[in-house]
């Protein structure tokens, strides 16, 4: 249903889109602390003059969000201006007095002054901007951090973001009940490094009319797909219960109850999606990138070797001393090799629950995509925020791809 | 989260069981890992240790505790234990850490029903357990709103041989972590 043969992105084109999940739970818009200023009507043909007198001897540190004049439109077209002289002496602990040159600027221009309210911090989205200027205008700069995406995606990103997670949902319906999944890829040289299934309840390999299952008759696979569907009804309706019940990360305390299905002992209650594809990865690291306890020499041997499978190398670059350094400290460190998940993006079908979400700050991931959100675990914005737990030692960009729920079927 | 106040002697036999964490911690230390050691009882028995493996697995998430519950999940269902009856046995056993499980660990303590933890040193940048989220209470968060099983809460007590345990992530952090991509400081040589 997703992308059609001939390779144009059609159908669900036109209903989905990412969506950043910042770093704090937006306020209600309506609700954004004030702080009070003292304004005044001024003569347009003065505002150029009073406004660049003001920045110089009351320049707003602290409100540089706050625009220095406003703009009312009055009956029959006409325009007035409003200026921001200062602080309001009255209500700030910190100036309670006019300055000076405020004093004088009033008197020369005849200005009575009012005191009026302005938010406090600058909008972090656009609904919180909207609602500012409706007090006073501020101005609005969309979040910025080092991480792509953020300020929004090229198209050939996001026709790559749809493409890897179309993979993990089509991953997760392919076993015989609907599970999370998790697809870790390097976005520089578009691979997919890692892609697994949850396996709580069976491993990820056992997927439908795969012959390694042994015992699974279709009754009771049409039982089994029968009651997703019902779940999905459930969903949609906004009655979760009992839906999703085998996605680990909607439900982390289910395992026990969960019916085990084939392979009795290969169930965990921790093999989550994100834990294997961390597992996977990091056995190819391994595989890739053999540890070694030679000197500088073979390491340097090792870079030319390696360079050729493709690794960006544009990640660490670091000088043959620095190297030397680490070899001294007696262990070896390779340039060329990534370090756990650095750079690297992970595709959800579900927001992962708390234990997953630290996982992949452990390993380093850059991005997260999830397409549909987890409420009753979810730690990247539902239940838990882990991308603004400043303390934490690393930080991912987290982002919802907005999927019709209809792609589950 | 309870935590020894100072003067109050922790009871001998928790002492004895982190001591036997520590030791762990110090074989981590040996193998150029960051020093963290843990240990399970069950019924006043250690039926499972762990360390943290993550520079040799180079996987960020083979924590110590990680690590001592699969050891346990090997050995029950190569008995041949049933799923109920390992969880039943999980809900009655109490890990000993050397520092406060993070927040993955916390969570998956959480999962698997363990009863108690007791723990060396608060973990301030990454702990579970009240430093940074508190998911060892069972209220943490809003209940799962889907299914029968509830979100598991395990009582939580700190402060157990807690400068041994730091003593230890000193150690580690002067020799310098071998695993980060560039050094953060100058490297000291361990004497």
């Amino acid at each position: 249903m997703m992308g059609s043969a001939d390779g144009k992105t059609v159908g669900p084109s036109d209903c989905w889109e990412i969506i950043h999940i910042p770093e704090k739970p937006p306020i209600c818009p309506d609700h954004q602390p004030t702080v009070d200023v003292l304004a005044s009507a001024i003569d347009a043909k003065h505002a150029n003059t009073i406004v660049r007198k003001l920045n110089h001897i009351a320049p707003l540190e602290g409100l540089r969000h706050v625009k220095r004049i406003k703009k009312t439109f009055l009956d029959g077209g006409k325009s007035q201006l409003f200026a921001i002289l200062c602080m309001d002496p009255g209500s700030n602990a910190e100036s309670n007095y006019i300055p000076e040159d405020v004093l004088g600027l009033m008197n020369t221009y005849q200005l009575s002054t009012f005191t009026t309210k302005v938010c406090k911090y600058a909008a972090t989205t656009k609904e919180e901007w909207e609602e500012q200027c409706k007090l006073w205008p501020t101005s609005f700069h969309p979040p910025t951090f080092n991480i792509d995406g953020i300020t929004g995606f090229s198209e050939a990103d996001s026709l790559s973001v749809l493409k890897f997670m179309k993979l993990a949902v089509h991953m997760a319906k392919s076993g015989a009940s609907l599970v999370n999944a998790a697809v870790i890829v390097d976005p520089i040289s578009g691979e997919t490094i890692a892609s697994s299934c949850d396996e709580v309840l069976y491993p990820g390999a056992l997927t439908k009319g795969s012959s390694k299952e042994p015992c699974c008759s279709k009754d009771h696979e049409r039982t089994i797909q029968g009651d997703a569907n019902e779940m999905e009804k459930d969903l949609i309706s906004n009655e979760t219960k009992q839906s999703y019940m085998e996605v680990s990360c909607l439900h982390p305390w289910g395992w026990l109850e969960q019916r085990l299905h084939f392979y009795l002992d290969s169930w965990h209650p921790l093999r989550h999606a994100a834990i294997v594809a961390i597992e996977t990865s990091a056995a190819r690291d391994r595989h890739l990138f053999p540890m070694s306890t030679r000197g500088a020499d073979s390491v340097q041997e090792d870079q030319k070797v390696l360079t050729p499978t493709g690794s960006p190398l544009k990640r660490q670059k670091v000088k043959n001393d620095e190297i030397s350094d680490c070899n001294m400290n007696g262990s070896r460190y390779d340039p060329t090799r990534p370090y756990l998940c650095t750079g690297y993006d992970i595709y959800f079908v579900w927001e992962p629950c708390a234990m997953c979400s630290m996982a992949i700050v452990h390993q380093r991931i850059r991005r997260v995509f999830y397409a549909f959100p987890n409420p009753n675990d979810g730690a990247l914005g539902s239940v838990h925020r882990l991308q603004g737990e400043r303390s934490l030692n690393h930080h991912y960009a987290v982002f919802r791809v907005m999927l019709p729920k209809e792609i589950l079927h | 989260m309870g935590s020894f106040a100072e003067g109050a002697a922790p009871e001998a036999e928790c002492i004895s069981f982190m001591k036997l964490a520590v030791e762990q911690a110090k074989l981590a230390l040996d193998s150029l890992e960051v020093p963290v050691g843990c240990v399970i009882a069950e019924d006043q028995n250690v039926i499972s240790v762990g360390r943290n493996r993550t520079t040799e697995t180079r996987n960020a998430t083979r924590h110590a505790e990680m690590e001592a519950i699969d050891v346990l999940l090997d050995q029950w269902k190569k008995k041949g234990i049933s799923k109920e009856e390992i969880a039943s046995r999980f809900s009655k056993c109490t890990l000993y850490v050397t520092c406060e499980p993070c927040i993955m660990c916390a969570a998956a303590l959480s999962i698997i029903g363990l009863k108690e933890v007791y723990y060396g040193c608060a973990n301030d940048k990454f702990g579970g357990c009240g430093s940074i989220l508190s998911l060892h209470t069972s209220n943490s968060g809003k209940l799962p709103s889907g299914g029968t099983s509830e979100r598991k809460g395990f009582k939580c007590t700190g402060g157990i041989m807690a400068t041994e345990a730091i003593d230890l992530l000193k150690s580690f952090y002067e020799q310098g972590n071998p695993n980060a991509p560039k050094p953060h400081r100058t490297v000291v040589p361990r004497v």
